[in-house]
């Protein structure tokens, strides 16, 4: 029930940002071009009863030909789940920042761009996060390659305030 | 036998009964630092876990004299690196081993901490603590039961207390 009218709300949302809605094991899925992001995060924090206010979590996806980030969304006042996938080019990977809609994306967006490379626009600290600064290459990109053990064991040095 | 040593023995003995040790220096020092060491909190992963069940009342480390598990390493003197190393915390783990005063020991617990463990492939993995700091006991295991903690720690008491011994046995004798 409350995801029929929970559906509704968000293939008219799809209509306005030229979004496809999918509906995988009870989970509704929008898939959106990365130039559309931020007004269709903004829609989905304002559906007029089930506001998809919570960012859940926010993750990359290397799918080879192309990038995607996806976004969780729940809300704290209710079952309501929804989840959006933005397509990235591969080549340029430029995402706008939703750092402006949710304060705590800031640390998932470093995340994303340390491992995969994709930048986010308008983020205020992006850097990375778990690997050093002067590292190269993104680790969870189908294409990295590890480096070989000897050279994975030497020791580097600190830089100091990292 | 030697009738000197055997007097001396004799002394040794009647001086036993009246609450006294005949020993030398080096002997004593080694034999209290093997009975009491601090080790300075250095849990990196899930063989922590292993490690605080260990100073825990059931397998209870302090029986041995171990007790006192240190946050700063300038009141510690034994490293057991218990978990995984990464490439990033190994400047930090070589820095807190610099921190330690003399005498120090390491001791590496776990598959990571040996020679990378399961991650040994992995991009952000260092393989094996001892490229950055010399290694005194491994601890297979993964991660190693708290009797095997105390099993490592008991031959790192045995190494202590026996230089001479252990230097031997070094070099196959």
């Amino acid at each position: 029930m409350e995801n029929k009218v929970l559906k509704e709300q968000v293939e008219k949302l799809a209509t306005s940002v030229n979004g496809e809605v999918e509906e995988i094991l009870g989970e509704l899925v929008l898939k959106v071009q990365a130039s559309n992001i931020i007004e269709t995060l903004k829609g989905a924090k304002s559906f007029p009863n089930f506001p998809c206010d919570f960012l859940h979590d926010l993750c990359g996806m290397d799918l080879v030909d192309h990038l995607e980030t996806v976004y969780q969304l729940s809300s704290l006042r209710g079952p309501q789940r929804l989840r959006v996938k933005a397509i990235i080019d591969r080549e340029n990977p430029v995402i706008d920042s939703v750092t402006s809609i949710w304060q705590g994306s800031n640390f998932l967006e470093r995340e994303a761009y340390d491992m995969f490379g994709i930048k986010f626009k308008g983020h205020p600290n992006l850097k990375r996060i778990y690997m050093w600064d002067d590292f190269e290459g993104y680790p969870l990109r189908k294409d990295y390659v590890t480096e070989p053990i000897e050279v994975r064991n030497i020791v580097r040095t600190r830089i100091e305030g990292e | 036998m030697d009738v000197a040593l055997e007097r001396q023995l004799r002394e040794d003995e009647s001086l036993m009964e009246k609450n006294f040790l005949v020993t030398n220096l080096d002997n004593l020092l080694n034999w209290a630092r093997g009975h009491s060491f601090w080790p300075v909190t250095l849990g990196l992963a899930c063989c922590a876990i292993e490690m605080m069940a260990t100073g825990g009342p059931r397998y209870d480390i302090s029986r041995f004299g171990w007790e006192v598990f240190r946050a700063s390493p300038r009141q510690a003197d034994v490293m057991i690196v218990a978990g995984t190393c990464t490439r990033k915390m190994a400047p930090l783990l070589r820095r807190i081993y610099d921190q330690m005063p003399e005498p120090k020991w390491v001791i590496a617990m776990g598959s990571c901490a040996n020679a990378g463990g399961p991650f040994v492939d992995s991009y952000s993995m260092l393989a094996g603590v001892d490229k950055v700091v010399p290694v005194d006991v491994y601890i297979p295991g993964c991660p190693p039961r708290p009797e095997s903690l105390l099993y490592g720690l008991l031959q790192l008491q045995y190494k202590v207390s026996n230089p001479a011994k252990v230097r031997l046995m070094k070099h196959g004798k």
